[in-house]
């Protein structure tokens, strides 16, 4: 798949699972790492960024096995910018299925 | 590779970025090997897992500069986040640096011809001082309107060129989250 549309494709995955939860670096990773295949240490220049534009806030919290993790939580700015996000995405798999079916039954 | 190799490597491969946040990006790193191993992965694994640390280092660094020139948008700043970006893959360098050196040229040649026709009443009384024979009173009075002229270019010019600037490290920055490098099989 091309880069461009992974990269987007991989920012709208992290958003999507600090949703409902909130999770650490090593979580993300291998959620996400679980379901496509990406090279999983871009995932924390990703975070690093997002972090910076204010979608995120991050804590550290004690683990019972070892030692203390970054946790990431969305922001109200990050909630609105998942929102928008999704809408985009909805819109373009909707307009990808459409293209996709009517080529299907013209073949 | 092993987790001191890889966190050597990406050491190394972030030094533009200073110490206090080099530090903070190699702790998330470190804790990232720390959960792989507690979860029975080998170093290597979790190394191989991760990727490239000079490809991690690059967008590291790209944001770094992204952020500093939206802080301040010197020139400097924006040489550096210009080159920051392009090191992120070929394809930057296309879309990158063709429009980076067309407005520059742009912003350029505006300068170069504000200032030049500034200028140009002191070039033709620099021109009479060494060929008196040739004055005109038509030739001066043309020059000092040219001055005129430039000065207003080159108040134009002090708006544009901020204003161009502006707008490249918007594009920039949205390059930088739809074109990044980095993904398998890209």
């Amino acid at each position: 798949m091309n880069v461009q549309f992974k990269k987007g494709v991989l920012e709208l995955c992290v958003l999507v699972l600090l949703d409902k939860q909130d999770r650490y670096g090593y979580e993300l990773v291998q959620k996400i790492s679980d379901q496509i295949a990406i090279s999983e240490g871009s995932v924390y220049p990703l975070l690093r960024r997002l972090t910076k534009e204010g979608y995120f806030t991050t804590y550290l919290k004690e683990s019972s096995e070892g030692p203390s993790r970054k946790y990431y939580a969305l922001t109200e700015e990050g909630r609105s910018y998942l929102g928008e996000l999704l809408a985009d995405w909805e819109k373009f798999t909707n307009g990808v299925n459409q293209l996709i079916k009517e080529g299907v039954r013209d073949e | 590779m092993n987790k001191e190799q890889f966190l050597a490597k990406l050491n190394d491969a972030l030094k533009r970025i200073p110490s206090s946040e080099r530090e903070d990006i190699l702790q998330d790193f470190r804790e990232h090997f720390e959960i792989g191993i507690s979860e029975g992965k080998t170093e290597e694994e979790v190394a191989n897992g991760l990727g490239s640390p000079q490809q991690i280092a690059k967008e590291m660094v790209a944001t770094y500069r992204l952020e500093q020139v939206t802080e301040s948008a010197s020139t400097g700043n924006v040489l550096r986040a210009v080159w920051a970006v392009i090191g992120l893959g070929f394809f930057n360098l296309v879309i990158v640096l063709g429009p980076f050196i067309a407005l520059a040229g742009f912003v350029l040649s505006g300068w170069l011809a504000g200032v030049s026709f500034i200028v140009s009443p002191i070039l033709y009384l620099i021109n009479v001082v060494i060929y008196p024979e040739i004055f005109a009173w038509y030739d001066l009075f043309f020059a000092l309107f040219l001055s005129g002229v430039g000065i207003f270019i080159a108040i134009g010019m002090f708006y544009v060129t901020r204003w161009l600037f502006k707008g490249f490290v918007k594009y920039l920055n949205f390059n930088m989250r739809m074109v990044k490098g980095g993904m398998k099989h890209a």
